[in-house]
């Protein structure tokens, strides 16, 4: 802990060095992170209203609200389990604190995150959303979501460099917790099927949940919820810093 | 003076090697199943004692696979021995490869940033030394450059400027003054000559004898992992010298055929 403190400006200059070369080349640089949930909403919209029609009002805001932080879950997800592999040269030749890697991409991630608040609040005031003040429960619910996401890059880090097949594994695992999760569907139409259990106990509800409360919602989450979802986050995060740490050593001989 | 720099007790680090690395999970449950996960292990360094003072210049030479690039990780703190205890006093400044910790998208300057922070300097020193750094590196205005346009030597002239930027205790040098001009490797002599009068403590692994020779106050020969020779350079190398010899020997002859 006290290693990743003063090892505290790296982090920062791998988070700006993260959005500074994914960036660079494109030619409207930021404007990507607001603009490509707007696209996929827009592909959701026509799918969803000459497809499948659900009977929801304000479907846009419904789904936005889900894809904030599934987008923001997935790709962190991703980029952050890949990050000790990525360093590979690095961390076999520099006494750099391992855990340095997967933090900068949580909180790149989390840059990302804040910039795609942008376009919401544009689709909220376009389409005549009412806000509230439950608006101001969001960044209780962004900080969960970190932690929940900072304890799966933990997790998963050091196995996508013990086991070569972890990272195709856990594309997939993500593909089927998309369906497990009502990001883009309204939960009601799982009820009463099979699948009901599946969306019911699955953990990653519970957060997306605190965060579609108040954005579609406009209410602040029960206190139930707020406290399983703060719960799950918790537990992840100390699973991943366990496991981290029992790990740490033996990561530079497998990379 | 009494305490040593680095001190190295019984030191021994062991490869798991291929058969079990990098395996798939399937792969691994099944192993773990049948109880055969058997690991091909490969013992780097085996019951390592060594103790290094405070301006002394260590040269490491042996053969290629003699362990001497695991030994620098060990000091370095890169890895961690399998058995046995490591203590290295103050900082280290380990220059293992040259271009580590390099991001080749982004220009000199941002990576001066970047590999000063990876070696464990805050942003305000480096801020401090930077004018001293981009002098020292001689790259001018390639320096606000992408380093993917850089040449080898340049690559290297840069990663040596940022690495000796700060006196540490400890400097490591893993065959890596072996690039770069003429001009510039008398730089880098100056250098460490400078710090060695500041005390910092060297290693410096090389096969070229005659650098050894020129630099080291101290000689430690590798081979298959063990110490077969620590002292006085030119003795050391003496021995590993007639101890390569027949081998040497060999190479001409093979190739006569």
């Amino acid at each position: 802990m006290k290693e990743l403190y003063r090892y505290r400006d790296l982090i920062w200059t791998l988070v700006q060095r993260d959005l500074k070369v994914r960036y660079r080349r494109s030619a409207i640089g930021f404007l990507w992170t607001m603009l490509q949930p707007l696209l996929m909403l827009l592909v959701l919209h026509i799918v969803f209203s000459q497809l499948f029609r659900f009977k929801i009002r304000n479907y846009a805001v419904y789904a936005l609200a889900g894809l904030l932080f599934w987008n923001f879950f997935q790709q962190t997800i991703v980029t952050s389990m890949n990050s000790l592999k990525a360093n590979a040269t690095i961390l076999k030749k520099l006494p750099v604190p391992l855990a340095v890697f997967p933090i900068a991409t949580v909180i790149s991630g989390l840059v990302n995150l804040l910039f795609a608040f942008v376009p919401m609040f544009a689709i909220l005031l376009s389409t005549g959303h009412q806000l509230t003040w439950a608006l101001a429960y969001l960044p209780v619910a962004v900080i969960i979501a970190v932690i929940f996401t900072l304890g799966a890059g933990l997790i998963l880090s050091p196995l996508a460099v013990f086991f070569s097949d972890v990272i195709e594994l856990v594309g997939v695992v993500m593909m089927l917790l998309f369906y497990m999760t009502p990001v883009i569907y309204p939960k009601e139409i799982v009820e009463g099927t099979n699948f009901y259990w599946a969306v019911r106990f699955n953990p990653i509800r519970s957060i997306l949940e605190i965060f579609r409360d108040p954005i579609y919602y406009g209410k602040v989450p029960p206190f139930d919820h707020q406290l399983l979802a703060a719960g799950i986050a918790v537990t992840v995060l100390a699973i991943g810093i366990v496991s981290f740490r029992q790990s740490t050593d033996r990561i530079p001989f497998y990379i | 003076m009494s305490d040593p720099v680095i001190d190295l007790q019984n030191v021994s680090l062991c490869y798991r090697l291929a058969k079990q690395r990098n395996v798939s999970i399937k792969e691994y449950l099944i192993h773990f199943v049948k109880g055969a996960l058997v690991y091909e292990e490969l013992w780097a360094l085996e019951d390592i004692d060594l103790r290094i003072n405070s301006g002394e210049v260590l040269g490491i030479i042996g053969p290629n696979g003699a362990g001497k690039s695991t030994l620098a990780k060990v000091i370095a703190g890169v890895m961690k021995p399998s058995r046995g205890k490591r203590k290295v006093q103050g900082t280290i400044s380990p220059i293992l490869e040259l271009g580590t910790g390099f991001d080749f998208e982004l220009t000199g300057l941002e990576n001066i940033y970047l590999n000063a922070l990876m070696l464990g300097r805050r942003r305000r020193e480096i801020e401090r030394e930077l004018a001293n750094i981009v002098t020292f590196s001689g790259l001018g205005d390639f320096i606000d450059a992408p380093m993917r346009n850089y040449s080898s030597g340049m690559i290297a002239r840069l990663g040596f400027s940022v690495a000796t930027a700060w006196v540490p205790s400890v400097l490591i040098l893993d065959e890596v003054l072996a690039v770069g001009d003429v001009r510039f490797v008398a730089r880098c002599q100056e250098r460490i000559d400078s710090f060695r009068e500041k005390g910092t403590t060297i290693l410096l692994i090389s096969h070229a004898v005659q650098m050894l020779l020129d630099y080291s106050t101290r000689c430690l020969w590798l081979e298959h992992g063990h110490v077969r020779g620590d002292g006085d350079p030119k003795s050391v190398l003496d021995e590993y010298a007639v101890a390569m010899a027949p081998r040497l020997e060999s190479v001409p002859e093979a190739a006569e055929d």
